[in-house]
């Protein structure tokens, strides 16, 4: 890998995380789009793409939500498929070096997190100075820092680490291939546990059960267009039903003696 | 709050509301465990509280460190809280008999309720759509894939942005309080949430593969055990692997730990033959 490679993926694994910090979270972290990136990096943009697709089911339910520590997929995506392409290997090359990357990489997270508290006391002299310049230069510091905490290590790793990681591949037994297969298989069911989890009320599972049943049998000749159109459908259904209600509980509770005409 | 839009044309340009919509964008530059958004927060609308207080220092420092103290949300309807916050600061400044503390306290009861939605409706419902509709494109290897996720994503994720920035300052926390009082905002999160649950359960159908590939021969016959398991029920062994997943998440075990227990267990299934994507 050259140093222009190199530093290419190290800006793409930064900028995968700082979208969330600079960006709005306008989602440059999903594998598609970084595997994407890395695939144009490396000159390969169709190994990337489809790398990046395997990634995206596996973490399709991997969001951060608040301050919880969660999956860094940003950077792990990254440095998964770049591994893969580099070594002329599959997805699994992606899992075996993607996954552990971004749950080591969620702990750096909560030690910048933790440091950047210290920061806030500072801004905090800054605003009784009336500085405002101070104020947003805090702000602006705890980017930067991010931002060179993710470029750094990934540049050093693809660019010193090559050896290594092409040794770590070839040199791994069948068994090993066969075993991450089965951890590939059931981590998908992660992401989808941690949304249910945000979203799962006891009144909301007949509706799990009537997205999940259609698609099971009936499969891909189902889409997922379509499921979401019932589901849409549905939604809008219940909201006239019951917002009517809500009209007719104000209206009895505003008018109390006209209830018994009901 | 026809007081507040005649005060908008006088005070504020629109460029500074543009201001304050582009510095939300960074609401989460400075994320730490202390005051979570809160810098951010007060970056983001440091320039209208200068306008508002040009002529009082005194007053500017105190509100300065009423918006650098804690607040967490989901960032997309974040600028809905930042508009309420600048039309409650004018009036703060406005009348003196108006008590400060509410302001923070408005800001932390819309935290919860406005999470809840924008949870549900970006994490469950938009960015599943966007990356739904880009894996097949991916999987072909067709680079529309990243632009399809990115467009999905982030046409809903500005326009929320846009739109309840002006809502918030001109309506304010009358709108959320007449929503909570008629009880239009559970029914609202209810309504997004049955979207939510319909696609996650079509998704573990359509997207999570795991099979158990063993079969054995009996007196001659052959015996595919997923066959069997496709009788009861197709694709149940990804709803099985997914609710007990969610179990363990729901018992409030780390991320971390149900992360060591896949890899160890998936692999040791995996070594075994029992499961296979």
């Amino acid at each position: 890998m050259s140093v222009l490679q190199a530093i290419l993926i190290a800006l793409i694994a930064a900028v995968s995380r700082s979208e969330g910090d600079w960006l709005g979270e306008c989602k440059l972290r999903e594998p598609i789009v970084t595997g994407f990136l890395v695939g144009l990096a490396l000159g390969d943009v169709k190994t990337g793409l489809m790398i990046g697709a395997q990634l995206q089911l596996m973490w399709m339910g991997a969001v951060g939500i608040g301050p919880t520590a969660q999956l860094d997929i940003g950077i792990g995506g990254t440095i998964g498929t770049a591994v893969a392409i580099t070594t002329g290997t599959g997805a699994e090359t992606a899992i075996l070096f993607g996954v552990p990357v971004a749950v080591i990489m969620q702990f750096l997270n909560t030690l910048l997190m933790s440091s950047y508290s210290g920061v806030m006391l500072v801004a905090d002299r800054k605003i009784d100075a009336l500085d405002f310049r101070g104020i947003r230069l805090c702000h602006y510091f705890c980017g930067i820092c991010t931002f060179l905490a993710y470029a750094i290590p990934t540049f050093l790793v693809m660019y010193f680490g090559n050896e290594a990681t092409e040794a770590i591949v070839n040199g791994m037994p069948a068994w090993v291939n066969t075993g991450l297969g089965g951890v590939a298989a059931i981590l998908p069911c992660l992401g989808f546990a941690l949304l249910l989890n945000i979203i799962l009320e006891k009144n909301l599972v007949p509706y799990f059960i009537l997205g999940f049943i259609p698609a099971a049998y009936v499969g891909f000749d189902l889409t997922m267009i379509a499921i979401a159109a019932i589901a849409i459908a549905i939604a809008w259904i219940i909201f006239m039903l019951r917002s009517n209600e809500g009209a007719r509980v104000a209206v009895a509770a505003g008018a109390a003696d006209d209830e018994w005409e009901d | 709050m026809a007081k507040n839009e005649m005060t908008a044309e006088s005070r504020f340009t629109k460029k500074d509301f543009r201001g304050v919509f582009w510095r939300s964008f960074t609401l989460l530059g400075s994320m730490n465990y202390e005051r979570m958004e809160g810098l951010g927060f007060l970056y983001a609308i440091m320039p209208l509280l200068r306008k508002i207080y040009k002529d009082d220092d005194e007053g500017l420092k105190q509100a300065m460190h009423r918006h650098i103290a804690a607040f967490n949300m989901t960032v997309a309807p974040s600028p809905f809280v930042m508009g309420t916050t600048v039309a409650m600061e004018e009036n703060a400044k406005e009348n003196p008999d108006f008590d400060v503390s509410t302001i923070n306290a408005i800001k932390v009861s819309l935290m919860g309720p406005l999470s809840g939605i924008g949870d549900t409706f970006f994490w469950g419902i938009i960015r599943i759509l966007a990356c739904a509709l880009a894996i097949g494109f991916a999987q072909e290897g067709n680079p529309v894939a990243p632009f399809i996720l990115l467009l999905v994503f982030n046409i809903p994720n500005v326009l929320t942005r846009l739109v309840t920035l002006n809502i918030g300052y001109n309506k304010g926390s009358a709108i959320l309080a007449d929503m909570e009082k008629t009880g239009k905002m559970q029914l609202f999160t209810h309504c997004a949430g049955i979207i939510g649950a319909m696609s996650i359960g079509c998704m573990i159908a359509m997207w999570v593969s795991i099979v158990c590939p063993l079969q054995f021969t009996i007196s001659g016959s052959e015996v595919i055990l997923q066959d069997y398991l496709n009788q009861i029920m197709p694709k149940i062994l990804p709803l099985c692997f997914t609710l007990g997943i969610f179990g363990c998440v729901r018992k409030k075990y780390k991320t971390i730990y149900i992360i060591a227990g896949i890899v160890i267990i998936g692999f040791a299934l995996g070594v075994l033959g029992l499961i296979s994507a």
